[in-house]
C-alpha cells in the first residue's frame, strides 16, 4: 500500500523527448500553455489539438498513462462542461430548457471548446512530467531563475533548488520509515483499519510521533554530513551533471514556434 | 506440545511486476513450547520476512502458518488476537516510541489489547520488575532516556502484552557489548519468568550461542538448517559455505586442534572455553 505511492511521474521511454533539455522543455510547456489558452476558433483548437497529439506520441508514453491523469481531474472536467453549457449566448437557438436553465447550441459549443481545452493542458504538461525526472526538473528550475542573483537573491534560488532536491530525495525513504513504523505499532496491537473518523485520526498519532522524531534526526544527520563535506551554500559549486542544450531541443523549440505561428494566424485569419 | 508450525510457507513480493521475487520458499519447521530459537542468515535471506508471517503482518504467499494448532489466517478479521500472542520486537524497537511517559508507552500495548485499570497498572509494573526497569524512570519521557534504555522500554513495550510467542528481529544491533549482555539478560530473564517461547534473529554467532536451543539457518528464502545449536556450529564447512561463521571461540578451538592440540571440537562459549582450559591446563600438570 504506502509502497505505491510515487513521486514525480516519470516514465522510462527512450524518446526524444526523454532527451531534451529540462529548461527547454519547461519554457516551451509555458508557451504551449499560453497558445493552447489562446486558441479562439475551431481552426486553432485543432492545430492545438494536433500539437499536443504530436508531443504525446513523440514521448513514447503509453496513451493510456495520460488517460490515467484525465481520470483524475474528470470531475473537473464535468463540473466545467455542465457551468459552461448553462452560459451560451442568449440569440443562440434553443437546445433543451429546464426550468429556468437552458441550453443552447452556443452554450454547448462552449463547454466543448472548454473541457477540450482543460484536456489538452493536462495531456500537455503530463508530458513534461513524463519525460523529466524530479531532479532534472528541479535542476531546470534553479537554472531558470538564476536570472535572480543580479537582484541579490543568489543564495534564494540555490536554497530553494537544494531543499526541492532533498525533498524529493527523501520521499522514499520517509514512505519506508513510515511503513516500519507502522508495522511496529500494529505488532503492539495498534489498529489502523477500524473505528470512526476520530479514533483513526487518533490512531495515526503512534506513527506520526516517532516518523516526526526521526525526520529531525535525519535532517541534523545531513546537515553535519553536509557540513563535514565543507558545503557552504551555491558559491563555486560545480555540477556533475551538466544541462546542455542539444540539437533536439531546437527542433522541439522549432515545433513549437510553428505551432505558436499557426494559432497566431489562424486567430486573425478566421 | 508444538506452540508454532509453519509448513510450506512461501513468500513472494512484487506479485504482478517483473521483479518477481522469492523472499522465503517454502519454509517448514516446528518450534515447541518454551523453546529458544535463533534465525541465522545472510542479509536478505529472508529471515525479517519470515518472521513478520508469524504474528500476521505479512501473509504468506502460499503455506500455513499454525498457533497451538490453529490456523492463524483462519479468520482474518481476528489477525489482531494473533499480534497479542506473538509478540514482535523490530530492529532498533526504541524509534517507535512515542508516548509522553515511559509508563504510557509500554502501556500502548496491553491497552490495545483491551487491559484497563488494575489489570494494566499490575501488568506494566510486574513487566518492569522483571526486566528491572526502575520505578523512578516511568515518570520520564522515553526521549530523555539513553539509547540502550530507550530500546529497554521499548522491548517492555511489546513484553508487556504478555505474548506465548516473542520474536525479536536484532535485538542488540548497534549496541555496545555492555548494551548487549544488559537485552540478552532481559531476554533470558522474561523467559525464565513466563516461560515463554523466544525466537531471536541475530548476527552475532556468540550471542546464540549463549542463549538458543536451536538454530534455523535460512539462505536466499531456503531453509538450509534446522537442528540443536551445537549440531548447527559443529557444522562450521556448511556455515561457511553460505557465508555465516561459527563463533569465534570455535574458530580459536578449531585451529588448535588444526595445530595439532588436543582439544573437544564442541566449544561455543566463552564459559566453556575456560572450562576446558583449565581442565587442560590441569591434566597437563598432572601429567
Amino acid at each position: 500500500m504506502l509502497k505505491d505511492i510515487t513521486f514525480g511521474q516519470y516514465f522510462e521511454t527512450r524518446s526524444p523527448i526523454h532527451k531534451a533539455d529540462p529548461r527547454v522543455k519547461m519554457v516551451l510547456l509555458i508557451l504551449a500553455v499560453v497558445f493552447i489558452f489562446l486558441s479562439q476558433n475551431i481552426l486553432s483548437l485543432t492545430l492545438s489539438f494536433l500539437f499536443v497529439m504530436g508531443v504525446a506520441l513523440a514521448s513514447k508514453v503509453p496513451l493510456k498513462m495520460y488517460f490515467k491523469n484525465l481520470k483524475a481531474i474528470l470531475p473537473i472536467i464535468i463540473l466545467t462542461t455542465v457551468i459552461n453549457m448553462f452560459y451560451g449566448s442568449k440569440e443562440s437557438a434553443v437546445l433543451l430548457s429546464l426550468w429556468k436553465l437552458t441550453i443552447t447550441y452556443d452554450g454547448l459549443y462552449r463547454a466543448f471548446f472548454m473541457s477540450l481545452r482543460i484536456v489538452l493542458l493536462i495531456v500537455v504538461s503530463s508530458s513534461l512530467t513524463y519525460t523529466t525526472t524530479p531532479n532534472d526538473l528541479t535542476d531546470a528550475i534553479e537554472s531558470l531563475l538564476s536570472p535572480l542573483k543580479f537582484i541579490g537573491l543568489k543564495n534564494a534560488v540555490h536554497t530553494l533548488a537544494l531543499m526541492m532536491t532533498i525533498a524529493l530525495r527523501f520521499i522514499p525513504t520517509l514512505v519506508e520509515e513510515a511503513q516500519k513504523i507502522m508495522n511496529a505499532q500494529k505488532a503492539r496491537g495498534a489498529d489502523l483499519e477500524s473505528g470512526n473518523l476520530k479514533e483513526r485520526i487518533k490512531a495515526l498519532i503512534p506513527i506520526l510521533i516517532p516518523l516526526l522524531i526521526s525526520s529531525v534526526r535525519r535532517a541534523y544527520e545531513l546537515a553535519e554530513a553536509m557540513e563535514c563535506r565543507c558545503y557552504n551554500g551555491g558559491e563555486g559549486k560545480t555540477r556533475m551533471k551538466q544541462l546542455k542544450v542539444s540539437a533536439v531541443d531546437f527542433y522541439l523549440c522549432g515545433f513549437t514556434a510553428v505551432f505558436c505561428t499557426g494559432i497566431i494566424l489562424f486567430n486573425i485569419f478566421f | 506440545m508444538a506452540i508454532l508450525e509453519v509448513q510450506n510457507l512461501t513468500h513472494t513480493y512484487g506479485g504482478n511486476t517483473p521483479f518477481i521475487n522469492d523472499a522465503v520458499s517454502n519454509v517448514s519447521f516446528t518450534v515447541e513450547q518454551g523453546e529458544i530459537i535463533g534465525i541465522i542468515g545472510h542479509t536478505g535471506s529472508g529471515k525479517s520476512t519470515l518472521v513478520q508471517h508469524l504474528n500476521g503482518l505479512l501473509k504468506p504467499t502460499d503455506g500455513k502458518i499454525f498457533i497451538e494448532q490453529k490456523n492463524i489466517w483462519d479468520n482474518p478479521k481476528e489477525i489482531r488476537l494473533v499480534r497479542s500472542a506473538v509478540g514482535l520486537v523490530f530492529q532498533y524497537p526504541e524509534y517507535q516510541l512515542f508516548e509522553e511517559t515511559v509508563y504510557d508507552d509500554i502501556a500502548f500495548g496491553p491497552k490495545n489489547m483491551g487491559l484497563e485499570g488494575e489489570e494494566l497498572d499490575t501488568r506494566v509494573r510486574e513487566i518492569c520488575k522483571i526486566i528491572g526497569v526502575r520505578d523512578e524512570y516511568l515518570t520520564k519521557s522515553p526521549f530523555d532516556l539513553s539509547g540502550g534504555e530507550k530500546r529497554r522500554v521499548a522491548i517492555a513495550g511489546v513484553m508487556a502484552m504478555n505474548p506465548k510467542i516473542i520474536v525479536f528481529d536484532e535485538p542488540t544491533a548497534g549496541l555496545d557489548p555492555r548494551g548487549r549482555e544488559d537485552i540478552i539478560g532481559i531476554i533470558e530473564q522474561y523467559r525464565k519468568a513466563t516461560g515463554a517461547t523466544v525466537i531471536i534473529i541475530s548476527h552475532s554467532m556468540e550471542d546464540m550461542a549463549q542463549i538458543t536451543d536451536k538454530l534455523l539457518v535460512l539462505s536466499r528464502g531456503e531453509l538450509v538448517m534446522f537442528d540443536k545449536t551445537e549440531n548447527v556450529f559443529k557444522n562450521g564447512e556448511k556455515l561457511r559455505e553460505i557465508g555465516l561463521n561459527v563463533p569465534i571461540v570455535t574458530r580459536v578451538f578449531n585451529k588448535l586442534k588444526e595445530l595439532g592440540v588436543d582439544v573437544p571440537q564442541d566449544v561455543f562459549t566463552v564459559e566453556r572455553a575456560v572450562e576446558v582450559l583449565k581442565n587442560l591446563k590441569e591434566g597437563d600438570s598432572n601429567a
